[in-house]
């Protein structure tokens, strides 16, 4: 009974925490400029963040290593230090756009200055994961980013044409009035993936399973956890989709750009209470999200260099990981005290992610279909096929990323 | 025979080289960042120690980079005799601590400050 609950409240973190400021500014435009035709990317990037978590998290569970351990290993040292280098400067980005989108919700609350509120979301984050175990810092955003779940009944209650959804659910071209949405499109839907896809989902994923110290007992909660969380999520952020496509659209308002703008459709709907939920919910997945990626990058300086890690060890049997969290924040902050649109931020970050995506799923399809160290945990032949067909993927979508955000003046047509 | 069927084979660049190392109290003290072999031409060779530190990954390096590198970290090493190797898994076991060895200091100098820190 105990296994079960613990399951059940796994995948609900997981659920809850699986959009963040990129996915939300993503979803969103993308239904208010194309309406439900990027479905199909959603589903795809969905399986193919499955098949990736589910391999970070059996990688934990066998042989208790992190992401970063792997990469130096599999692709050497100066490609491993290079791909060090890049996450980190998309996690301090990234870091840096959900701390700004948190302070952007609290302003809508409190009416604070921004800059100000910048610096309390700071200790709060700080205080959050110094504080709270491991465990308790997963649940406790993850659980409460659900209020997020706002937007699948606004989605619903927005009455959507359900035959548009499910045709969005299968690959297509919309019409478009010039040609040059196309190249918008391409953008939104080499976005989305990447969004989906964040690299830094993976590493923290996998660091998760070493901190809760998994063992191989633990791959069928692995496999639900990064299968039912994973995909629910994505269902939650699918219904952004609909937000933007039922509401935003309508209404005229093509460039969804800051949160205030997501909590429309539910104020609308269910009025205050639609409203509070809404910010509650992207202010608790914001900060979860901002935590993950402080963490991530601490967890991947640490391992690169071999540095003691994880929370369980404490500050004082994990000096230098604590330091380095501590550091992103603060970079991450500073940054955002510039003036800096986070929303702006968040976009370059997801189309940077998305290059730096092939250097970190190679070394992880490499191991977990390795025999000699997974065992007879490595991969069957689905996990296989589909790990390099998503690889394949992801390095053609890197190629196209940049080339794409150029075309499109960064997405603005 | 195959290489790989002999019971004693291991492969120093796959297993070894670029892996964690953890002293005999499961602590990670670095990684293994290059392996020092000796033996004559034609002769058997045999591996004297493994080298962690910034002085041992630098020349892995391209040339501007380690020239950069050079700017930040002094090039110093810790070889580690490979007598004291207990056990390669997907990390490198030690027989002794970390202090013993000389690994660490880095951790062991930032834990003394957050200890510090955190009396204050």
């Amino acid at each position: 009974m105990h296994n079960l609950l613990e399951l059940f409240l796994g995948i609900l973190s997981a659920m809850g925490g699986f959009v963040d400021i990129g996915e939300l500014v993503f979803t969103l435009n993308a239904g208010a400029k194309f309406g439900y035709s990027l479905l199909w990317i959603m589903l795809f990037g969905t399986v193919g963040v499955i098949v990736y978590g589910e391999m970070a998290g059996r990688i934990a569970a066998v042989t208790h290593l992190g992401i970063f351990d792997i990469v130096r290993d599999r692709i050497g040292f100066a490609a491993g230090l290079a791909t060090l280098v890049a996450a980190n400067l998309v996690n301090v980005m990234t870091c840096a756009s959900e701390i700004g989108g948190i302070a952007i919700i609290l302003k809508l609350f409190l009416g604070w200055p921004y800059r100000f509120l910048i610096f309390l979301v700071l200790f709060f984050l700080l205080a959050a994961v110094w504080f709270l175990p491991f465990k308790w810092i997963e649940r406790t955003f993850g659980l409460l980013g659900l209020f997020m779940v706002i937007f699948i009944f606004s989605a619903v209650a927005l009455q959507p044409d359900w035959s548009r959804v499910a045709a969005g659910l299968a690959p297509n071209v919309p019409e478009v009035r010039e040609q040059s949405d196309y190249f918008l499109y391409a953008y939104f839907a080499v976005a989305l993936f990447s969004a989906i896809m964040l690299p830094y989902e993976i590493y923290f994923y996998n660091a998760g399973g070493v901190e809760d110290r998994w063992k191989p007992t633990d791959i069928t909660v692995n496999r639900f956890t990064s299968g039912l969380g994973f995909a629910l999520g994505s269902l939650l952020a699918a219904s952004l989709i609909g937000v933007g496509a039922e509401y935003l659209r309508p209404h005229g308002i093509a460039d969804a750009l800051l949160p205030g703008a997501a909590a429309l459709g539910p104020m609308e709907l269910y009025g205050k209470v639609g409203l509070a939920a809404a910010l509650a919910g992207m202010f608790f997945a914001f900060s979860g999200a901002a935590i993950e990626t402080a963490l991530s990058a601490a967890y991947s300086f640490a391992q690169f260099w071999g540095w003691p890690w994880g929370k369980f060890r404490g500050p004082k049997n994990a000096a230098r990981f604590y330091f380095a969290w501590i550091v992103v924040f603060s970079l991450a902050a500073l940054l955002t005290l510039t003036g800096i649109d986070p929303v702006e931020l968040v976009e370059y970050s997801i189309v940077f992610s998305i290059v730096i995506l092939p250097l970190t799923y190679l070394p992880v399809v490499a191991v977990a279909r390795n025999k000699a160290i997974m065992g007879k945990f490595a991969n069957g032949r689905l996990a296989n096929v589909l790990g390099w067909f998503y690889l394949i993927v992801s390095t053609l979508a890197a190629l196209a990323a940049v080339p794409l955000l150029i075309v499109t003046h960064g997405g603005k047509g | 025979m195959a290489a790989k069927d002999n019971p004693d084979y291991f492969d120093l660049a796959g297993q070894v080289l670029d892996h964690m190392i953890v002293d005999s109290e499961d602590m990670p003290c670095g990684k293994v960042d290059d392996i020092e072999i000796e033996g004559d031409l034609g002769g058997p060779l045999r591996v004297k120690a493994l080298h962690v530190g910034p002085g041992a990954w630098m020349p892995r390096l391209p040339a501007l980079l380690a020239l950069i590198a050079g700017k930040f970290f002094r090039r110093s090493t810790v070889a580690v005799a490979w007598e004291q190797v207990e056990e390669i898994t997907p990390t490198i076991k030690l027989r002794s601590t970390a202090a013993e060895l000389g690994l660490g200091k880095a951790d062991r100098k930032a834990a003394r400050f957050m200890r510090k820190v955190l009396r204050s």
